[in-house]
C-alpha cells in the first residue's frame, strides 16, 4: 500500500452551494482551504434546484420579516425542526444574499429594481429569491466564480471514501483520484462535511447521480450522530420519460400555473383526495395521492399518472414554463397540446449530521452544511430552503473551521485505519467473480422504493431491513469489479458508493421501523396518525460499537411550540 | 420500427496507460422508446461493458457533465434523443486531452476561461439593497446561464489551431457577460482583445452546439465586444483597418485596380421571355477581383430566363465592419444601398456572397430600424435558395446542362450553412449536373478560416484553420472543392497554392455556368 499524503487546515467535501460557500468562509481567515469534489467543479446537485432561495427581503411584502420565515419553517417541518437553526436561517439568509450579490449573482428584480420573489407553497408571504428558472445555477456558478477570484485549491474527481478519525478528533480523509485510480490521504485539523443527499437510495428522484449519501455513511462510520433519517421528501411530480431520466423533476410551477392532475381514465382524482385544495394541497399529499392512484391501477403504462396544462393559452405556457416545454419538446411531447406523464420522486433527506448553532458535529473538528446536515428542516423542507441552508450553514461551518483549525494543528494520522480502508476499497476489484455493483444497485433501489419510499409498514420495512442486512454481508465477501483498470473505472467507484447506499438505506429503514406514527413525510399506513405523547421526539442515529444504535432525543424548542403543546 | 429494433453505437475507446491508439468498439443497443443517447451508454455499461467510461451527473441537461461528440457534433447525451432511423458514433469532445474512451480532461479549457478573470470586478461593496433595472441586466443575465460543458470550445475552429491560445466561445462569453454587467468595473473588452477576441471566424458552430441554452455567442458576446473595442479604439486590427478605410473612400472594401464589373455588363441583361426578374448583388470582391465567378452567376441565370439587373452604383454590404466591429461605417452604406435598390424597384435580390448576403438578411434590417427607416421592401436571396426555391426543381433548366465527368467535394460556407440555414440546395444544384460524382464530407461545414476578419486579421491563425479544412476535403481525391462563397473560395485556392495541388476550387455556379458552356474541367 502506498499513497501520497496531502495536507492542508482545513477540507471541505463537496463543492456545491453549501461545500463552495463554506471553503469562501474559511479562506477569509488565513487558513489554507482545499474543496475536493467527486465532480467536476460546478457541475454539482445544487445547479438543479430551480425554484428559488428563500430570504426575508419583505420586497414585495414589507411585513414579512425572519422570525415569519423561521416560524413558516418549524410549521411545514411539523415541528421536528431545531428551532434554533431554523433562526439562524432565516436570520441569517439575507445577508447571504447580499454575500452572493457580491460575489456577481444577478437575480431578476422587481420593477423597482429590487430582487424580485415569488410565492412558494406554505410561505406566509413572497420571499422566494430566484434568477429565472435557474437559480440553483446562478448560486453556483457564482460560487465557483468566486473560489476562482480566491484561488482556494480544488482538487475535482476525487472520491472521498471514508474520514479518519484520531482519538476524539476529525484528522482528515480518505480517498481515490477517479482519473488515475489513486488512493490518496487529505489531512486536515478541520473538516466539512457537504456532500450532499442521497436521493439514489431510492429508484426514482431528482438528484443527479452523484447524490448516493456518501457523506452521511463516512460521518456514520466515524461515530457522527445523525438526526432524522426517516425524513424524506418526495416531490409529486417527476417525470415519468424517458428512462434515464425518470424522476427529473417536473416544477411545481406547473400547478401553480394551474395544470391538473387526471388519472388513466381522465379523472380529477385530487377532487377525492382533497376536494379544497386539490393540485395544491401540500406536497406530501399530492405525492401520496398519485402513488395510490398508481398503486392501485388507474396510472399510465409508464406508471405514471397525467399532468395537463394544455387547455391554458400557449402563450402561457411559453413564458412562464419555458424549460418545461423545451424538456418535454425533446422527447417529443408537446405540453401545449398534450399531457406530461409525471410520478412522486425522491427529492430531499431533511436528516442528516447533527449539527449545532455553529454548524459542528459531535466530532471536534468534524463540521457540515447543506442537504448532508440535519436538523433545520425537520420533518419537511420548504421550497427555496435548501438553497438558503447551503448558504446560510456553509458560510457558519466555514468560519467555525477556519477558527478550528487556527487553534489545532494537524493531528497524526492512524496507519491501521488507513490500511483498512485501502483494503475495504480494493476489496471488489481484487475479486474476479461475484456480484455486479450495477445490479445490486438497482436491487436496492428499487425495493427502497417499494418498501420504505412514500407509503411505510412494519411488514415493508422488515423486508427492507433484511435485504439490506443481505446485501452487507454478501457486498463484503462477493462484490466484483469486472473491468480492473483504474483509471476513471466507474463501476469500481459505483462499487464503493453502493456500499454508502446500503448503509444510508439502513438508518433511513431503522429510524422508519422506529417511528411508530406518522409526521412530517415520514408515513405510516400502519400509524396513519401522529402521536405526540410518544413520538414528539427526534431520533438520532449513531455507531456505538459496531451496532447502530437509535435514540429519542427532546426537540430543540424555542419560540414556537407546536399546536397540541400550547394552552 | 420493429420492436426488437438494434441501434448500432460506435464508441472510440482508449485507456492511455494500455493502448497506443483509441479504437472503435461497436455495441448493438435495443431500442427503446424515446431513448437518450445517455441511456443507451447505461444499458451498453450495464449489460454489454461494465469498463466503458463516461461521464455524466444531473441527466437533465442542467449540468454539462455528459457532453461527448456525438456523429461528429459536440453535444449533451442526455438531451440528444436516439434516432432509430440512423446508428451512431460517439467520440470524446475534441480539443481535450482524452482521459479515458469518452471522458475527457477539461482542464486546458478551465485554465484559458481562469486566465480572463472570470469573476465580478468592482472596487467597493454598494449598499444594500442595490437597484438594479430589469432592463439593465438582461443581456448578462442571459449569457450567465451557460453550464460550461464546454461543447462550444469543443466545435471551435480557432480553439482547435494550435497557432494560438485562443480561449474559446466559453471565455468571449463570460467577459461579455460582465461586461454588459453594469456593476462590473473590470476592463473586459481589453482583455478580450488581448485574450483573442479577434481570433473568432464567426463560424457560428458555438451557438449551433449551445443546445443547453441557446447562447448566441458570436453575434452577441464576440460582435458585441468587437463593437465596444471599436468605439474604445482597442479595434479593429491592423489587417482589417485598411478595408474599413476603403470602404469610407470608395464605397468598396478592396480597392479598384480594373474595370468593375458592373460597369462591363449592361444595366439590364435582356433574356427572351423572362419569367422573373432579379437584381444581381456581386459584393466587393466579385466586382473587382474575381470578376468570372459574377459572370457566371449572370450566365446561370439567363440560362434560366431570368431578367437581372447590374446595380452599377451599390456600395459595399460592410460585413467587415459588422463582423469587426466598425459599426458607424456601416450605417451610411447599408442606408445608400437599400435607398438605391429600392429606387431601382427590382423586388429580389440576388447574391452569391454569403458573407454580403447574411449582412444583408440579418444586419441591415438592425440598422435600418435604429436609423429610423422604413425595413427594405426587397426579398434577399443567395443564389442557391434562389435557383432552388424560386426556381423550383422543375423550373430549374436542367436540360441544358452537359456532362462534367468529375470528382466534386462540397465545402459549406459558414455564413451561408450556419447563418442562412442553406446547405441542401446547392448539394442539389451539384446533383444536377450529368456526370459529376458527388461527394460529401462528415467535416463538409468545418470552417475554412476565412471569416470573421480572420483572414485580414489573424492570418497564421487563418491559413492554419484553412489547412486543415484543405487537408480534410482533398484526403477524398476530388477533381474539383466546390463552395459558394467568394471568401472561402479565394482561402482555398491560397491552399491549393500553397499545396502545390492540382485540385480546382470552384463555386457551385461556376461548375452549372461550365455544365451549361459544355466547358470540360480537367
Amino acid at each position: 500500500m502506498t499513497f501520497e499524503v496531502i495536507d492542508t487546515d482545513v477540507l471541505v467535501v463537496g463543492a456545491g452551494g453549501a461545500g463552495c460557500r463554506a471553503a469562501i468562509a474559511a479562506s477569509d481567515s488565513n487558513q489554507e482551504v482545499t474543496i475536493i469534489t467527486k465532480d467536476i467543479l460546478g457541475k454539482a446537485h445544487t445547479v438543479m434546484a430551480e425554484g428559488g432561495i428563500n430570504a426575508a427581503l419583505a420586497n414585495l411584502d414589507p411585513d414579512d420579516i425572519c422570525e415569519i420565515h423561521a416560524r413558516d419553517t418549524c410549521r411545514a417541518g411539523a415541528y421536528l425542526n431545531n428551532q434554533n437553526l431554523a433562526e439562524i436561517l432565516a436570520n441569517e439568509a439575507p445577508p447571504r444574499i447580499f454575500d452572493l450579490e457580491n460575489f456577481g449573482a444577478i437575480f431578476s428584480r422587481t420593477p423597482d429594481g429590487l430582487i424580485m420573489q415569488r410565492p412558494f407553497g406554505h410561505q406566509t408571504y413572497r420571499r422566494t429569491c430566484y434568477a429565472g428558472d435557474r437559480t440553483g445555477h446562478e448560486v453556483l456558478a457564482t460560487l465557483t466564480d468566486e473560489l476562482r477570484r480566491r484561488q482556494i485549491e480544488i482538487v475535482d474527481e476525487v472520491f472521498a471514501t471514508s474520514l479518519l478519525r484520531s482519538r476524539n478528533q476529525i484528522s482528515g480523509v480518505t480517498v481515490i483520484e477517479i482519473r488515475t485510480g489513486r488512493f490518496q490521504v487529505f489531512r486536515a485539523p478541520a473538516v466539512i462535511m457537504a456532500a450532499g443527499g442521497a436521493g439514489r437510495i431510492y429508484d426514482v428522484t431528482t438528484n443527479a447521480q452523484a447524490d448516493v449519501g456518501s457523506g452521511y455513511a463516512m460521518a456514520y462510520k466515524v461515530g457522527v450522530e445523525l438526526i432524522d433519517m426517516e425524513q424524506f421528501q418526495f416531490h409529486p411530480t417527476g417525470a415519468a420519460i424517458p428512462p434515464a431520466a425518470r424522476g427529473r423533476l417536473v416544477t411545481e410551477g406547473v400547478r401553480g400555473e394551474g395544470g391538473i392532475l387526471l388519472n388513466k381514465d381522465g379523472e380529477r382524482f385530487m377532487k377525492r383526495y382533497n376536494p379544497r385544495l386539490l393540485e395544491l394541497a401540500g406536497r406530501d399529499e399530492v405525492a401520496r395521492s398519485i402513488a395510490t392512484e398508481i398503486r392501485e391501477g388507474r396510472g399510465t403504462e409508464n406508471e405514471a399518472v397525467f399532468l395537463d396544462v394544455s387547455f391554458l393559452p400557449a402563450k402561457i405556457i411559453e413564458e412562464r414554463l419555458p424549460t418545461m416545454l423545451e424538456d418535454f419538446l425533446d422527447i417529443g411531447v408537446d405540453i401545449r397540446n398534450e399531457p406530461m406523464e409525471v410520478t412522486p420522486t425522491a427529492h430531499h433527506v431533511m436528516g442528516g449530521l447533527k449539527i449545532d448553532t455553529s454548524a459542528e458535529t459531535n466530532l471536534s473538528g468534524l463540521y457540515s452544511a447543506g442537504e448532508v446536515a440535519g436538523g433545520v428542516h425537520g420533518g419537511n423542507r420548504l421550497g427555496g430552503n435548501a438553497l438558503a441552508a447551503g448558504q446560510v450553514f456553509g458560510k457558519i461551518a466555514g468560519d467555525s473551521a477556519a477558527k478550528f483549525a487556527e487553534k489545532n494543528s494537524i493531528p497524526s494520522i492512524d496507519r491501521e485505519s488507513i490500511s483498512k480502508e485501502y483494503s475495504r476499497v480494493m476489496a471488489p476489484l481484487e475479486r474476479d467473480e461475484g456480484l455486479s455493483p450495477s445490479d445490486e444497485t438497482q436491487r436496492l433501489q428499487r425495493y427502497m422504493w417499494d418498501k420504505a419510499g412514500l407509503f411505510r409498514n412494519e411488514e415493508d420495512l422488515n423486508s427492507a431491513l433484511n435485504l439490506i442486512k443481505d446485501q452487507q454481508k454478501q457486498v463484503k465477501s462477493k462484490l466484483a469489479v469486472k473491468n480492473k483498470a483504474t483509471r476513471y473505472n466507474t463501476e469500481w467507484i459505483s462499487a464503493l458508493e453502493l456500499q454508502d447506499l446500503i448503509l444510508v438505506a439502513e438508518m433511513i429503514v431503522r429510524s422508519a421501523l422506529l417511528r411508530k406514527e406518522s409526521r412530517g413525510a415520514h408515513y405510516r399506513t400502519d400509524y396513519p396518525n401522529p402521536d405526540n405523547k410518544q413520538w414528539f421526539v427526534n431520533i438520532v442515529t449513531s455507531k456505538k460499537k459496531e451496532n447502530m444504535v437509535l435514540t429519542r432525543t427532546p426537540i430543540v424548542i424555542t419560540k414556537w411550540a407546536p399546536p397540541w403543546m400550547e394552552k | 420500427m420493429g420492436k426488437d429494433q438494434i441501434i448500432k453505437f460506435r464508441i472510440q475507446r482508449y485507456n492511455p496507460d494500455v493502448d497506443d491508439k483509441p479504437t472503435f468498439v461497436t455495441f448493438k443497443v435495443p431500442y427503446t422508446d424515446r431513448q437518450g443517447v445517455l441511456d443507451a451508454l447505461h444499458y451498453i455499461f450495464r449489460n454489454i461493458d461494465s469498463s466503458l467510461a463516461y461521464r455524466w451527473n444531473c441527466r437533465t441537461g442542467q449540468c454539462g457533465s455528459c457532453a461527448i461528440n456525438i456523429n461528429g457534433v459536440p453535444g449533451l447525451a442526455c438531451r440528444t434523443v436516439v434516432n432509430p432511423s440512423q446508428d451512431y458514433i460517439l467520440e470524446p469532445l475534441p480539443n481535450f486531452p482524452v482521459i479515458r474512451d469518452l471522458v475527457v480532461d477539461l482542464g486546458p479549457g478551465f485554465n484559458r476561461l481562469e486566465k480572463i478573470r472570470p469573476y465580478l470586478e468592482r472596487t467597493s461593496a454598494p449598499e444594500r439593497p442595490e437597484k438594479l433595472t430589469r432592463e439593465e441586466i438582461s443581456s448578462a443575465m442571459e449569457l450567465r446561464a451557460c453550464i460550461e460543458c464546454f461543447s462550444c470550445y469543443a466545435a471551435c475552429p480557432a480553439v482547435a489551431s494550435a497557432k494560438q491560445e485562443y480561449p474559446g466561445p466559453i471565455a468571449m462569453r463570460e467577459l461579455a457577460s460582465f461586461e454588459f454587467d453594469p456593476r462590473d468595473q473590470g476592463d473586459r473588452v481589453q482583455l478580450a482583445v488581448s485574450s483573442g477576441l479577434y481570433d473568432c471566424t464567426s463560424c457560428g458552430n458555438c451557438k449551433e452546439v449551445c443546445i443547453p441554452k441557446h447562447i448566441d455567442t458570436r453575434r452577441t458576446a464576440v460582435e458585441g465586444l468587437r463593437a465596444l473595442a471599436v468605439e474604445r479604439e482597442m479595434g479593429p486590427l491592423e489587417g482589417h483597418q485598411g478595408f474599413i478605410d476603403q470602404i469610407e473612400e470608395t464605397g468598396y472594401a478592396v480597392d479598384v485596380k480594373t474595370t468593375p464589373l458592373t460597369d462591363q455588363l449592361p444595366e439590364v441583361v435582356e433574356v427572351s421571355n423572362p419569367v422573373d426578374k432579379v437584381l444581381f448583388y456581386p459584393g466587393c470582391l466579385i466586382n473587382l477581383r474575381i470578376q468570372n465567378v459574377g459572370i457566371n452567376v449572370v450566365e446561370v441565370l439567363k440560362r434560366n430566363n431570368v431578367q437581372v439587373h447590374i446595380p452599377k452604383d451599390f456600395v459595399c454590404c460592410t460585413s467587415v465592419a459588422f463582423r469587426t466591429g466598425a459599426r458607424t461605417i456601416a450605417h451610411d452604406m447599408v442606408v445608400r444601398n437599400t435607398e438605391y435598390f429600392q429606387k431601382l424597384g427590382v423586388t429580389k435580390v440576388v447574391s452569391l456572397c454569403p458573407g454580403c448576403m447574411s449582412t444583408i438578411k440579418q444586419d441591415w434590417p438592425v440598422v435600418l430600424h435604429e436609423e429610423n427607416k422604413p425595413p427594405y421592401d426587397f426579398e434577399p436571396f443567395d443564389i442557391n435558395e434562389y435557383l432552388i426555391g424560386q426556381l423550383g426543381l422543375e423550373g430549374f433548366n436542367q436540360k441544358d446542362l452537359k456532362p462534367l465527368p468529375i470528382r466534386v467535394v462540397y465545402h459549406d460556407p459558414c455564413h451561408l450553412n450556419r447563418h442562412q440555414g442553406i446547405s441542401e440546395e446547392p448539394r442539389k444544384l451539384l446533383q444536377m449536373i450529368p456526370g459529376i460524382e458527388f461527394i460529401d464530407v462528415e467535416d463538409s461545414d468545418r470552417c475554412c478560416g476565412a471569416g470573421g476578419g480572420v483572414r485580414a486579421g489573424r492570418r497564421e491563425l487563418s491559413q492554419d484553420i484553412a489547412g486543415i479544412k484543405f487537408e480534410i476535403l482533398s484526403e477524398v481525391k476530388p477533381d474539383v472543392i466546390a463552395t459558394s462563397c467568394s471568401f472561402c473560395f479565394i482561402q482555398l485556392i491560397d491552399e491549393v497554392k500553397k499545396a502545390n495541388s492540382d485540385i480546382k476550387i470552384m463555386n457551385v455556379t461556376d461548375l452549372l455556368a461550365a455544365s451549361y458552356r459544355g466547358e470540360s474541367i480537367k
